[in-house]
């Protein structure tokens, strides 16, 4: 999902309870280059909000990292 | 819609606040980890900052700050009017000491930086980070 809203990211997504609902996700993606972290965030937080909506996601903690 | 009566009094406290917290509980009693983790980095950073407590008003203040900021999550720490991060924001720029210089203060020499510095004793003038059990 993440991958679909920023073609070429390497998204490495862990499930921290095994319950699938609370996430911690290490992207990387060339479209981070020149953004400051809040605006990588809500990029991130963007791609996986329907998930959110939908009550499948209750956490998802979020690492950014401009890959260049 | 948020309301339009407390938008404005949130815009006027992140104007009239240089540092201001919006977190679950008081920087005294924090109401949940993610917050306190902030609070245990602005204490390590010895800074004065501002600290709203969102629960009595959580769902009116999350339609508000994603008005504002396009962030509904809490806590959200910001800096010279400017939404910085949450927690996790936060802790990585503290690491990096990104975040010292963005509120002008020094990196405490005796906390971890991402790049290990050689151990050295500092003035241990810093209180200890906040234990809640």
């Amino acid at each position: 999902m993440i991958e679909a809203a920023l073609p070429g990211a390497e998204v490495e997504v862990i499930d921290e309870t095994g319950a699938g609902d609370h996430l911690r996700a290490t992207v990387r993606a060339a479209q981070f280059e020149g953004l400051s972290r809040i605006d990588q965030h809500r990029l991130v937080k963007a791609a996986v909000k329907e998930r959110f909506d939908d009550g499948q996601i209750h956490a998802l903690s979020v690492k950014t990292e401009p890959s260049g | 819609m948020a309301d339009a009566e407390l938008k404005s009094k949130v815009e006027e406290l992140i104007g009239a606040n240089p540092v201001l917290l919006f977190m679950k509980g008081t920087p005294e009693e924090p109401r949940c980890g993610f917050s306190m983790r902030v609070v245990q980095v602005l204490d390590t950073l010895d800074v004065e900052y501002g600290a709203i407590d969102v629960l009595p008003a959580l769902q009116p203040l999350r339609e508000v700050t994603a008005e504002i900021s396009d962030w509904q999550t809490f806590p959200q720490l910001y800096v010279n009017g400017e939404l910085i991060g949450g927690a996790d924001i936060v802790e990585e720029m503290f690491d990096s000491g990104e975040l010292a210089e963005a509120l002008g203060v020094e990196q405490p020499a005796d906390t971890p930086q991402a790049a290990p510095a050689p151990a050295q004793s500092g003035p241990p003038g810093q209180s200890p980070p906040m234990q809640i059990e």
